[in-house]
């Protein structure tokens, strides 16, 4: 549904993306994440058609954007990273204005505004003066917007900046409902946000990407699965527990991390049946023996570098 | 079509929700309402020509001023991302906003019918040349629309939009007195320039079309150079 190859943007002299490639199957969700300054609303502004690109090609719903920007336009709902809002109209008359730019048949678009309002939990707030919203109401109505000509593609450039936790929850929820029916690309700071809801990853840093592919394998990629050991071995030193531990073939690296061990072996290599035969053979009972992945916040920072993020 | 009249609407909506529209009526006929005091009290001649010389001089400080948020504010704000990512060309934005600001001036200029009608009751006015004033001042009003416009693509600063839109209209005014510095000569051929002497065969009754035909060409020119712009911005 979306394709993007080989895409640099130039703002001047300056590289702002640089060779950025990846793609997004139909009816999934991208979550794009990267630091401040990475490159991510960038991509987005070429992908809707805003800014053109300064070299590589991207291709939306079927059409390409710098052949047929218009054509894709018409497919694409774009909340930008500040909701695009007229301080001093209404929710209603804001939005009956967006129906008409997006080209709605005239019999359609009273119903279509009220459906999106109901959808984005804005029903009631017709009235309202835009400028007296708060920051939640605004991003809502910053999403109506992009839904009204329900588009095959939503790009969200940070749907939940500035969001309490209650609000922050109301649009993963919606944009949870949205998945499957529209081909989703979405930047968020929230990394758990990207966890809930994106099967598929996009890391980029300074203006490359850094790392792409599912959840798991971004996760994995940026730091190696770990294990965590609890063993029961009554009398016997915690450091001879390691030293056991880590005289075995199939394990690298020991160390101790609270009650237990945590060992780390080659990638691809599950050391826990030897250690569990091991422990059998000694006598020790067996507590606890887990694979942990990395969350995909400590990928993040193992990626990005804890004085970039 | 369709998007031209909602960009339109919507201009015209928030003219008229903020006190904006109100205050350039109020300025703008208290300005016009001063030049017919003065236009009568010095000429002695119960005619409206000195008011709507001066009043198109007024007209060139006033507009930009209208005009001077329409893509500054818009590129502020963010809305510029949304219009420009939704199917709408650059040019029905244009339009819409050339007409919403034209409209208002269509407002302003009826507004002024008032001081027409004191004439009619105290003298006789020639209809047709009212007719033909009113012509000539709308026109005058699409090129310095066009030109405010301008001024406000080319940067996201309302106020440097409106002293530029100012700064930009002004040569169309000063090339029409510039004969103690260029000479009786060469002010003919300047004349053919500058803006007042257009304005002044309507003023006279007369439709000239070279007088349209430089209406016309400004703001077509201006309006060009703001598509341009609009254009050009998103290069940067
Ligand atoms: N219009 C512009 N002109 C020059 N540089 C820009 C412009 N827009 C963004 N940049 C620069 O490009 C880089 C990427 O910005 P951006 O795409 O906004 O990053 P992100 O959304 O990931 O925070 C930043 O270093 C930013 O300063
Ligand atoms: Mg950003």
């Amino acid at each position: 549904m979306i394709e993007v190859e080989h895409l640099t943007k130039r703002y001047g002299a300056f590289t702002a993306i640089e060779d950025v490639s990846f793609s997004v199957p139909k009816g999934h969700v991208l979550g794009f994440i990267g630091p401040n300054g990475a490159g991510k609303t960038t991509t987005m502004r070429v992908l809707t058609g805003f800014l053109p690109a300064t070299e590589g090609r991207a291709v939306v719903a079927g059409f390409d954007v710098f052949e047929d920007p218009v054509e894709v336009k018409r497919r694409v709902g774009y909340l930008p990273e500040t909701p695009p809002l007229y301080r001093e109209l209404t929710v209603g008359e804001y939005l009956r204005f967006c129906a008409e730019l997006r080209e709605l048949p005239r019999a359609d678009r009273l119903r279509r505004v009220g459906e999106v309002m109901e959808r984005v939990g804005l029903r009631g707030w017709e009235r309202r003066v835009l400028g007296t919203l708060s920051k939640g109401y605004r991003q809502r109505v910053g999403l109506a917007q992009a839904l009204l000509h329900n588009p095959p593609v939503l790009i969200l450039d940070e749907p939940t900046s500035g969001l309490d936790p209650a609000q922050n929850v109301g649009v993963r929820e919606l944009i949870a409902g949205l998945a499957g029916d529209h081909t989703i690309i979405l930047s968020t700071h929230i990394l758990p946000e990207v966890e809930a809801l994106c099967a598929q990853v996009v890391l980029i840093n300074k203006g490359k990407i850094a790392a792409a592919g599912t959840m798991e394998a971004v996760r994995a990629q940026a730091a190696p699965a770990y294990f965590r050991v609890s063993l029961d071995a009554p009398g016997v030193e915690p450091a001879a527990v390691a030293r056991a531990v880590g005289a075995l073939a199939e394990v690298k690296v020991v160390q101790p991390e609270g009650e237990g061990l945590r060992v780390e072996a080659e990638p691809g290599v599950d050391p826990r049946p030897a250690i569990a035969s091991m422990a059998v053979g000694r006598g020790w009972g067996v507590r606890g023996l887990e694979r942990t992945i990395p969350t995909l916040e400590e990928a993040f920072l193992s990626i990005v570098g804890r004085e970039g993020a | 079509m369709t998007a031209t009249f909602a960009i339109l609407k919507r201009e015209l909506l928030t003219y008229f929700v903020s006190p904006l529209a109100y205050v350039f009526l109020g300025v703008f006929l208290f300005l016009a309402g001063v030049f017919f005091y003065l236009g009568i009290a010095l000429t002695g001649e119960a005619s409206l020509r000195v008011m709507l010389g001066n009043v198109s001089i007024s007209l060139m400080f006033v507009l930009p001023m209208l005009t001077m948020r329409h893509f500054a504010e818009e590129q502020k704000t963010g809305t510029f991302e949304m219009l420009m990512t939704s199917p709408v060309s650059p040019v029905a934005i244009l339009v819409g906003k050339w007409l919403a600001s034209l409209t208002l001036c269509l407002v302003m200029l009826l507004g002024t019918g008032l001081f027409v009608a004191i004439l009619a009751y105290y003298g006789d006015p020639d209809w047709g040349v009212v007719a033909t004033s009113y012509l000539g001042l709308l026109l005058t009003c699409g090129v310095f629309c066009a030109g405010g416009l301008f001024a406000s693509s080319l940067t996201d600063d309302q106020v440097a939009a409106g002293m530029g839109g100012i700064v930009l209209l002004m040569p169309l005014w000063l090339v029409g007195s510039a004969s103690s510095l260029v000479g009786e000569e060469w002010q003919a051929r300047l004349d053919h320039l500058a803006l007042l002497p257009h304005l002044r065969s309507f003023t006279k009754g007369v439709i000239d079309t070279a007088d349209i035909a430089y209406f016309a060409l400004l703001t077509f020119g201006f309006l060009f150079l703001t598509f341009r712009t609009l254009e050009s911005r998103r290069w940067r």
